[in-house]
């Protein structure tokens, strides 16, 4: 899994590509929480490039999601993949995160909340 | 919730590649078990504790008495059919219509006879009981009075597949001791938390959602309605608790059907059985990395 981080003002886009599984779940909690211990809360995660999720994957979202929202930000999602948005689903994922079509939705999404 | 079981010991490390299967409701749809079961056996992966619910629980006795694939697809296409629910229970109507005159009770409802059912069932496994196989095996159920989640190990095959195939209005529920037993979906359609409860660490879910009716035309297809908006919702909020809760990996396996199966499509039982597998292909070279660095971690820890 590799993971790009660009910034798009005070939002923190985070581009995986890869799956997100067990094999590399602390590594993508460790990516998020890079920036969230710097104080920047506001993330979107590119989902485009990631062709598989797994269980250990969700848990990775569903901590730092957590994290962001404790301290007043969020982790948003973009660009699923039909069979990750289809995992997301049926584990009842998609009700507690936001998921927008693509990057500058999501961006903007912030505005739009803010 | 509280689960009622014989306890069982937590399964040690090993160091073969094993997974635990489980294999949730949905009809002939479960089908796709056997193409997965084919799938994991070609990789040369085990299966180390199976658990199954409602239809889902026939299949998993199939992999617990370790029934090959062309077996397990026969034994489906003679089982499931659709007149195993074609018989009419006349008693139960006239409960239904005149409840008081017929001597309604909550352990002799039922609209439909299975009496070809349990022959069925009979047929394919005799007298085998659950704590046989060689595989251990975990049938669901639910408690009617009170709604449990209830974990059948012991006892004949027979009684506890019937009981987690109590398909509600349509089968009588069925008591086994003190307790009246309906369909295992009813407390949960996917029961991971079986495999959670006896030490699994890789778990290979099949789960499958509920059709929605596409023309709501009768009474009966208005509850098939009602029940399947009830058990997808209940399903998601289940995964979504066990994929936070479990400390290893949970691996849904999702076939996608295409086609639309009906419940009693016994035709399309070999198209079932490749999307199964297609399903597992797909997830095997994740499945070998991640029990190969299992196997590694436990050895660290040994």
């Amino acid at each position: 899994m590799e993971i790009a981080l660009v910034p798009h003002a005070d939002v923190l886009v985070l581009s995986i590509t890869g799956s997100v599984d067990s094999l590399n779940a602390d590594q993508l909690t460790s990516a998020f929480a890079g920036p969230i211990g710097e104080g920047r809360q506001r993330l979107v995660a590119d989902f485009a490039q990631v062709n598989y999720t797994s269980s250990a994957g969700l848990r990775s979202l569903l901590i730092t999601v957590k994290e962001c929202r404790r301290a007043g930000g969020d982790l948003r999602l973009a660009a699923l993949q039909p069979q990750v948005e289809r995992v997301l689903s049926i584990a009842g994922f998609t009700g507690i995160l936001k998921v927008y079509d693509d990057v500058p939705s999501a961006v903007a999404s912030f505005g739009d909340a803010a | 919730m509280k689960q009622h079981a014989i306890p069982v010991p937590i399964q040690m490390p090993v160091t073969a590649p094993v997974v635990t299967l489980v294999i949730g409701s949905g009809s002939v749809k479960c089908a796709a078990a056997i193409g997965v079961v084919k799938a994991l056996t070609d990789a040369g992966i085990g299966i180390d504790r199976v658990v199954g619910c409602s239809a889902g629980a026939l299949f998993a006795s199939c992999v617990a008495l370790g029934f090959d694939t062309a077996t397990s697809r026969d034994l489906t296409v003679r089982t499931w059919t659709r007149e195993i629910t074609s018989q009419r229970n006349v008693k139960g109507l006239l409960r239904l219509v005149a409840p008081r005159l017929f001597g309604f009770r909550a352990d002799n409802f039922g609209l439909r006879g299975d009496g070809l059912l349990r022959q069925r069932l009979r047929d394919v496994f005799g007298d085998r009981c659950i704590e046989d196989t060689a595989i251990p095996l975990h049938i669901t159920a639910t408690d009617f009075a009170n709604g449990e989640l209830v974990e059948i190990v012991r006892g004949p095959l027979v009684d506890a597949i019937r009981a987690s195939l109590s398909l509600p209005l349509a089968f009588e529920p069925v008591r086994l001791g003190e307790r009246l037993l309906v369909d295992g979906y009813l407390s949960d359609p996917l029961p991971v938390s079986v495999a959670m409860k006896h030490g699994a660490r890789v778990i290979v879910a099949v789960g499958f959602e509920n059709p929605y009716q596409e023309r709501i035309s009768s009474a009966g297809r208005f509850a098939f309605q009602l029940s399947a908006i009830l058990a997808n919702n209940l399903l998601r909020s289940r995964l979504a608790f066990h994929s936070a809760a479990h400390h290893s990996e949970l691996i849904m396996i999702l076939p996608e059907f295409k086609r639309r199966v009906r419940l009693f499509d016994t035709a399309m039982v070999p198209y079932i059985i490749e999307e199964g597998e297609q399903a597992t292909l797909q997830q095997l070279p994740y499945l070998h990395s991640l029990l190969n660095a299992d196997r590694d971690r436990l050895a660290q820890a040994a």
